[in-house]
């Protein structure tokens, strides 16, 4: 799953670029349909990046009209290529006859995956944005351009909201493709329900509640604060602030544990974690592993190659019962070196550092080892790699793992120490 | 004074002469007074003689390779005094006074002493003979494959370990053949049990100390001087192998041996340094960190409490820190 809305969003992004024919299910045509399409068609324009130096587009998505005043809602991920480089990429929308016209990004929230764009088009046919009502089942309606293929109507259901997730997702059955990213969903009196923003492929959809781009329009249009113009220290500044509040209570006193072999360890440090277990138990091995992981599963989207925002933990118990200790900490050792850190590109972060210590905590002896690497835009934010090895048995062994990914180094600090503390013997 | 010749060939093999009955001839031929078995040597070489001022000298016949003395090829006439040593071809001839001091001779009362004197030796007897040779060869085989052992934990540890022993052997055997044919070569002695032994003992040096080194770095990861110690010895294990091959294939003095290794071990720490220099430089998205682990009780590892764990964390926070400064003013 964390995989999957990953992969996606790049499609989205990636593949709306690469402009693929592709031939899309036929959709199913009723007269509401058509009507709704008749009446909302023009409030709705495609969005295009364009690479300066080629002139070519780079991206597109759709968004949509909001204000008199020409403001468009769109996601951050159809824009965001222009934050991280603003010299080389411009905005552009096209309208329905073609005409392309500039358009400049004015807020930007990175967390929710929204933007608000300023064009200089008065008056146009638009929605207005405000509280909706709506119930699991009733039918909706997505607008947008869906593979640059022209604007188009795709009929889903309301499902919900996603209930763990780190950041509010609506639930959409029915198929948004990339391209569509930015366009409005709407229910059938024409109310915006929500923004498409991503999918996990066979109907599975997702979409941005209404009200973050009820917040965020808002703040677009009272403030006129210099210094929150969008930039990557403005993404920055919101990935710091949305995540001192979900990590504050993390792995506290009341932090939830299962027992795994001899050891007590966390498991589901919040709602939004998704934890999973196996285990590898074969005849003619000489040892046996036990695995239990949780992670969240929404990360954000920074750019094409780099999403963060995301916090996991992985327990995995080696045993044996017939290896003598020298070559039962060989093994150990090896499971304790496996490469298991967030990927990274050269662009965004810096290379990891690692410093290794034998700790103990309480009762607990173990070898720890902090890794910490830099994101080089977005201001003071760290990805930390957090390993332990728990030691003092010659034939169970405990490697643990917190990764945290785009926090703050008071988080790296705050939350490794507690997690030490959280790992015991029962 | 009498002047003694010392003749030492390409083998090490030592001769002596009193040099009494002036002027004499020397060379490969057997029609010469002194024949020298070196075909570097010409058939009449050199000639010894007294000048008008009574004092020896030697005087090159108009040789293909020379008289040199002090690496240095002389046409002149040498004059010969105690302690001169020249070259001819590859044959070492050095002048010695006949009244030169010598140590006296030992003692050989092994039945008096018996716990010393073969304890002294040991080390030199598995180096010298065969059989101690052949021994330095089999305990490297088996360390490697006890090491291979203890590494392997997956179903065919037992093919493994028969293939890392064969793979040890199959490389001390193959590297002790190329030394053997340059010693073969250069004194024309093929020394293949010699240079096996030099090999074996070389790697189990290794062996044992990167074992140390694993437990030293698992009770004191933050020690730094770790790392430099670690490098300091391997390179110069890697000088005694060099300097351990050449005294067997070459007549170069100890000294010399001992040069050339050293020699080649910097020129590896420096491709090391280049190589790490040019490694931390790269860009990776893998982490790397001491990750030993060792089989021992609790209570005697050397440990930190989680506070000071948090300091440990601060330090790192500030190196990476600086390093992505580094990053963004290149």
């Amino acid at each position: 799953m964390h995989f999957t809305t990953r992969f996606v969003r790049t499609t989205i992004f990636a593949i709306a670029a690469s402009m693929a024919p592709l031939v899309l299910p036929a959709q199913e045509q009723n007269a509401a349909t058509s009507e709704i399409f008749r009446r909302y068609a023009d409030h709705v324009v495609k969005i295009q990046v364009v690479e300066t130096g080629s002139a070519a587009k780079a991206s597109i998505g759709s968004g949509f009209f909001v204000t008199d005043a020409g403001h468009i809602v769109t996601n951050y991920h159809v824009i965001s290529s222009l934050i991280n480089s603003p010299t080389r990429y411009r905005a552009e929308l096209i309208e329905t006859d073609g005409t392309a016209r500039p358009v400049t990004v004015i807020a930007i929230d990175v967390v929710h995956d929204l933007a608000i764009l300023n064009s200089t088009l008065r008056n146009r046919p638009r929605f207005t944005l405000g509280p909706a009502s709506i119930e699991q089942g009733n039918r909706l309606y997505s607008l947008g351009h869906p593979r640059d293929l022209g604007l188009s109507i795709v009929e889903g259901t309301y499902n919900g909201l996603l209930l763990h997730t780190l950041y509010p997702r609506i639930h959409l059955t029915g198929s948004l493709n990339p391209g569509m990213s930015g366009g409005p969903t709407v229910d059938e009196a024409g109310h915006v329900i929500g923004i498409n923003v991503s999918t996990a492929g066979n109907q599975v959809s997702f979409l941005v509640p209404v009200d973050r781009a009820v917040t965020l329009l808002e703040r677009a249009l009272v403030s006129t604060d210099k210094t929150e113009r969008p930039s990557l220290a403005q993404v920055g500044r919101q990935l710091r602030a949305y995540q001192d509040v979900y990590l504050h209570d993390m792995f506290d006193a009341n932090t939830k544990t299962i027992e795994l072999g001899p050891f007590r360890v966390a498991t589901q440090p919040a709602p939004f974690f998704r934890c999973w277990g196996n285990s590898k138990h074969e005849p003619d091995l000489p040892y046996e592993k036990v695995r239990h992981s949780c992670t969240t599963d929404d990360d954000i989207y920074l750019d094409e190659d780099q999403t963060t925002g995301s916090v996991s933990i992985g327990h995995e118990l080696i045993s044996t019962r017939t290896l003598n200790a020298s070559r039962f900490f060989s093994l150990y050792a090896k499971e304790f070196a496996t490469d298991n850190a967030p990927s990274g590109e050269e662009d965004y972060v810096t290379s990891w550092k690692c410093h290794t210590r034998n700790v103990q905590s309480d009762r607990t002896t173990m070898r720890a080892t902090l890794c910490l690497r830099r994101y080089r835009k977005l201001g003071e934010l760290y990805d930390g790699l957090l390993k332990l090895a728990v030691l003092g048995r010659s034939d169970v062994g405990l490697v643990t793992t917190l990764t945290m990914t785009g926090v703050s180094f008071e988080n790296v600090d705050r939350l490794s120490r507690r997690y030490m503390t959280s790992v015991t013997w029962r | 004074m009498a002047l003694i010749l010392e003749i030492r060939d390409a083998r090490g093999v030592a001769t002596w002469h009193r040099l009494d009955a002036l002027p004499l001839t020397i060379g490969r031929g057997l029609a010469n007074d002194i024949i020298l078995d070196d075909p570097y040597v010409d058939a009449q070489h050199a000639r010894i003689a007294i000048d008008e001022n009574g004092v020896a000298e030697i005087h090159d016949l108009g040789s293909v390779n020379g008289v040199h003395e002090n690496g240095s090829r002389r046409d002149a006439p040498v004059v010969l005094q105690p302690g001169a040593a020249l070259r001819i071809g590859r044959t070492v001839l050095r002048f010695r006074d006949a009244d030169e001091a010598i140590a006296p001779a030992l003692v050989d009362a092994p039945a008096v002493q018996p716990t010393t004197a073969p304890r002294v030796s040991a080390l030199p007897r598995l180096l010298t003979t065969t059989r101690g040779r052949l021994t330095l060869a089999l305990i490297m085989v088996l360390a490697y494959a006890f090491n291979t052992w203890l590494g392997d934990t997956d179903r065919s540890s037992g093919s493994s370990v028969f293939g890392a022993a064969l793979a040890f052997a199959a490389f001390a055997a193959l590297w002790a053949t190329v030394w053997s044919f340059v010693g073969r070569a250069i004194v024309r002695r093929f020394e293949f049990a010699g240079h096996v032994a030099v090999i074996s003992l070389a790697m189990t040096a290794m062996l044992a100390w990167s074992t140390a080194h694993d437990w030293l770095a698992f009770f004191f990861p933050d020690a730094r001087i770790l790392q430099l110690l670690y490098m300091g010895i391997v390179l110069a294990l890697l000088a005694a192998l060099v300097a351990g091959h050449l005294s067997l294939s070459t007549i170069l003095p100890r000294k010399r041996q001992w040069r050339a290794g050293f020699i080649v071990s910097g020129i590896m720490a420096v491709l090391f340094i280049v190589a790490a220099l040019v490694a931390d430089d790269k860009f990776s998205d893998v982490p790397k960190f001491a990750n030993q682990l060792k089989p021992i009780r609790a209570a005697w590892i050397p440990t930190k409490t989680p506070t000071e764990f948090s300091g440990v964390m601060r330090e790192l926070k500030d190196e990476v820190d600086k390093a992505a400064k580094k990053d963004a003013d290149r």
